[in-house]
């Protein structure tokens, strides 16, 4: 059991700082997502906590201790790798056991392990097969299978489960959720998949260039996103995010926070009239593309030069069709000019949010 | 664990340590005692009379007609063997470019004459090759063709043992050739074949362009290999007759004890052709050949 | 098989494959075929093909040409003793080259460019002096320690580790492993088609090497079988081909006989080293 600190830590790769002074407190016992887009830092920063790639300054400490200066196999952490890094040559069970070797663990206790391991993860009738005869799943579990014999006070996941179908994903990302209820130690897991961090993370870190942009619970990332990369990164479609047109203000709205209706000059649609009360900002515009999901279908509506992403449980909208799409203003977000969210607490706010009724289209 | 940085940074050092040993003590300090033991006159038996003669022995070299001679006789084996070797192996391994059984069974045959020593391959030949007893000449004559002297004539001498070197390393470049020519993607000339291409164009326009690093790979081998020829001539020759098959390392062969500086010298000369060859061919390489 | 129609085309060119297959194997049933005559059926014409009653004789007759066993012993020792020295200083070496990056890494890595090019024949003079110097011209050691570094296994293995994932590397040092058991336990099981290739052809071109012992011993209790059968064509003079067939025969039977067993290994071997 530990918690990770990063303080200050920098990694400068070819005389560039991909990492600058960078602070992180990881809770002891949580499952911390790192998420961000490809180059962001955040397989860096995970490969410097398991001592894989060095820091050019600044310190790591697990559990309290500082770990700067010690090697990979000495911090007490175990990786699962992206490609699972199985060792070709050995039988799954010399996989599970070679790191119990390299630490000297008796004999008999190995045994015990790599059989109550093997268990666990639904392996024992495969410990003497090599992995190039196992199937994708398989291979995934001997890897962390691999990791947990260990009974590392920390856990590192380097994108494990981007090299599985879809199908397995999802069942792996349950049982991952498991694994960490029941083994109760830190968790930290890489992805570049936004879904992958809110379904499996009670903390997610959102990196990007380098520097953390939030770091929260995934509700609290979707819902108040920090500022308009948060708000553009979690979520798909992603938030629709326009000019307002003063100060470099921008206003963004979740697909999902929009309501469409028929336009206004043919009838009214009854869910529009439920919100007659609340202020609303609303535009008119045309069904440009359409993908039917099943319980939900995603518009693309087009009105002037812009278009907007809407989600919608209603499919009736055709291509073409003429719509009224509305959104309350609770819903609605605003950003500084240099992305920043800017709250409703602050003066300009009602300004600004007055402004954007104002331009309505219709 | 302090020391960590420092064990990792002479690592690597202590890894290659036994290897550099070996190559400085049998490559690098040879070639510098080598060049040294070119500028004297080196007395084997006392060597506290070796004398210094600066450029003496080089002069020598340029101006003996045995050296040009056996420069001559290893120019004209070289591109012999280099360029039949080439021409006949390239045939091959397009006769030989399906992957059959039958082929594989052929390909593993004219392998056999390259795995054998050289020392057997001689000797077989040199058996064969006898003028009056010999398989060959018994062939010719049931044929009703004059025999031939093979390599106790300095007319054919040389002629022959370049037919035992081609020989021997066909099967192992053929071997090379066809392996490249198996790895060239068949979409590619499945494309040719819908732009109506016509097969000598498909072979000079596509499969030799595509193989030319191997073939460049080959030509670099077999020519460093066969400036360096020496094992085949003395088994077969001994260089004779009337030094007809006399090639650059069997003369420095033949000075080592009695002429030890000289035969540096020659040494000298052989190794500056080799790396003036590799440096050349290498300058070509990187201009020419890449399509991999 | 519908038609039977005959295909003389192709016929044809299985008929040509296996004369040129032939072609190159005849030599060698020649010499089995000689090391099996008598003098007088060698020297008659037309040619015997197959002796009336095999000599078997001739074969003693060879042996006793010389000290054939020290000769084999010799090859043995020396071909053995080579690639087990190589082996022991090629692998670290190759994985330094492979996954490390250090100060001078590439003027290393030239100096062993350069010892793949530098054939023996330029160097054995020297090396000759070197080893006389060291007072071990009379030993085995002259035939093996100038073999030590074998640059061309350095670099095949080299391109082999390189293609090994780092993520197997680091994936070890997680598990604690020290740097001697990455190597004996992933790297090299990981490599051995690569090091089955490099000892197979440290073997045959050893087995088969003539100059080096030539230059390098003055004795026949050091020379290997190369040596030993070239001998023959002195000591049995230029008529006594069936004997000098025969010692040839016991030369080229061990290789023949393990390339039987292995050719396609043996076939790839070569291959993978020529086109790397």
């Amino acid at each position: 059991m530990a918690s990770i600190e990063l303080v200050q830590v920098t990694k400068v790769f070819d005389k560039t700082a991909v990492i600058d002074r960078l602070d992180l407190t990881i809770e002891d016992g949580s499952f911390t997502v790192l998420v961000g887009p490809s180059g962001c830092g955040k397989t860096t920063l995970l490969r410097m906590i398991a001592g894989l790639d060095l820091q050019t300054s600044g310190s790591v400490r697990i559990g309290g201790k500082d770990v700067s200066n010690l090697a990979p196999g000495q911090r007490g952490v175990a990786m699962v790798f992206q490609n699972y890094a199985l060792y070709p040559t050995m039988s799954v069970r010399e996989n599970i056991e070679f790191g119990l070797k390299n630490n000297k663990v008796k004999r008999s206790e190995r045994i015990e392990l790599v059989e109550s391991i093997s268990e666990t993860v639904g392996l024992k009738d495969y410990l003497d097969r090599k992995p190039s005869t196992l199937s994708g799943g398989q291979r995934q579990r001997v890897a962390l299978a691999r990791a947990m014999v260990k009974k590392p006070a920390v856990f590192l996941m380097d994108e494990p489960l981007s090299n599985l179908d879809a199908k397995l994903r999802g069942q792996m990302r349950i049982e991952l959720i498991e694994l960490h209820k029941k083994l109760g130690v830190t968790f930290v897991y890489v992805t570049h998949d936004q879904v992958e961090a809110m379904s499996m993370a009670d903390r997610i870190v959102l990196m990007n260039g380098g520097v953390i942009q939030q770091e929260a619970a995934p509700e609290v990332i979707y819902r108040q996103p920090g500022n308009q990369f948060t708000a553009q990164f979690m979520g798909v479609p992603p938030m629709n995010v326009y000019e307002l047109g003063a100060n470099g203000i921008k206003f963004g709205f979740r697909p999902e926070a929009a309501l469409l209706s028929q336009s206004q000059t043919q009838s009214q649609s009854p869910e529009t009239n439920l919100n007659t009360n609340t202020p609303q900002w609303s535009v008119r515009g045309t069904v440009a593309t359409r993908e039917m999901l099943g319980s939900e279908t995603i518009y693309q509506i087009k009105s002037g030069d812009r278009s907007y992403m809407v989600k919608s449980a209603d499919d009736q909208y055709a291509f073409d069709q003429e719509v009224q799409l509305r959104v309350d203003a609770s819903r609605i977000f605003l950003f500084a000019a240099d992305g920043s969210r800017l709250l409703e607490s602050e003066p300009d706010y009602a300004g600004y949010m007055d402004r954007l009724r104002g331009q309505r289209h219709g | 664990m302090a020391n960590r940085t420092t064990w990792d940074r002479i690592r690597p050092y202590v890894m290659i340590a036994p290897a550099m040993a070996g190559i400085l003590t049998f490559v690098i300090y040879p070639m510098g005692y080598l060049i040294y033991l070119s500028f004297y006159k080196y007395n084997l038996m006392n060597r506290a009379k070796s004398k210094y003669v600066e450029f003496d022995n080089y002069k020598q070299i340029f101006t003996r007609g045995d050296f040009y001679k056996a420069l001559g006789n290893t120019l004209v084996y070289t591109v012999g063997v280099v360029a039949l070797t080439m021409i006949l192996a390239l045939l091959t391994a397009l006769w030989l470019k399906r992957n059959t059984r039958l082929n594989a069974i052929i390909q593993g045959g004219i392998f056999i004459p390259h795995i054998v020593s050289i020392v057997s391959v001689s000797l077989v030949w040199l058996w064969m090759m006898e003028p009056s007893h010999g398989m060959l000449n018994a062939l010719l004559r049931s044929l009703g063709i004059p025999p031939s002297h093979w390599l106790q004539s300095s007319r054919t001498a040389l002629v022959s043992v370049i037919i035992v070197a081609v020989w021997q390393a066909i099967g192992y470049y053929a071997l090379i050739i066809s392996a490249a020519l198996r790895n060239v993607s068949p979409s590619i000339y499945e494309a040719a074949a819908l732009d109506n291409a016509s097969r000598a164009k498909v072979f000079f326009r596509i499969t030799l362009p595509l193989i030319s690093p191997q073939l460049f790979f080959i030509l670099v081998i077999m020519t460093i290999g066969s400036f360096k020829v020496f094992d085949i001539v003395q088994i077969m020759t001994g260089g004779g007759p009337n030094d007809a098959t006399t090639t650059l390392v069997y003369y420095i062969y033949s000075y080592r004890t009695t002429n030890i500086g000289y035969a540096a010298a020659s040494g000298v000369t052989l190794m500056a052709i080799i790396g003036l060859l590799t440096f050349v061919y290498f300058r070509l390489l990187s201009r020419k050949v890449h399509y991999q | 098989m519908k038609r039977m129609e005959f295909n003389y085309g192709r016929w044809l060119g299985v008929i040509l494959k296996i004369a040129m297959g032939l072609f190159f194997i005849f030599p060698f049933l020649w010499m089995l075929s000689t090391a099996l005559q008598t003098l007088k059926e060698t020297l008659s014409f037309p040619p015997v093909w197959i002796p009336a009653s095999p000599q078997w004789d001739n074969f003693v007759r060879a042996m006793n040409g010389g000290p054939f066993a020290i000769y084999a012993k010799n090859s043995l020792i020396i071909t053995g003793s080579i690639i087990v020295l190589q082996f022991l200083i090629m692998i670290p070496a190759a994985y330094a080259f492979a996954k490390y990056s250090f100060v001078g890494k590439p003027l290393f890595f030239g100096m062993t460019l350069l010892a793949f090019m530098i054939p023996t024949q330029v160097t054995f003079i020297p090396v000759y002096l070197l080893l006389a110097d060291w007072g071990l011209i009379r030993t085995l050691w002259p035939q093996i320690i100038p073999f030590m570094t074998n640059a061309f296994g350095i670099f095949l293995l080299r391109q082999y580790f390189m293609q090994i994932p780092q993520e197997l590397i680091e994936s070890a040092k997680l598990d604690n492993a020290t740097e001697f058991k990455l190597i004996w336990r992933i790297m090299i099981p990981m490599s051995r088609p690569a090091l089955a290739t490099i000892a197979l052809f440290s073997f045959v071109s050893h087995w088969n090497d003539y100059f080096w012992p030539l230059v390098m011993t003055d004795s026949v209790s050091i020379r290997p079988l190369t040596l030993g059968i070239a001998a023959l064509k002195e000591t049995e003079g230029i008529t006594n081909w069936h004997v000098i067939m025969a010692g040839n025969a016991v030369l080229v039977g061990p290789i023949l006989v393990v390339y039987a067993f292995f050719s396609r290994q043996i076939v790839r071997a070569f291959v993978y080293s020529g086109i790397k």
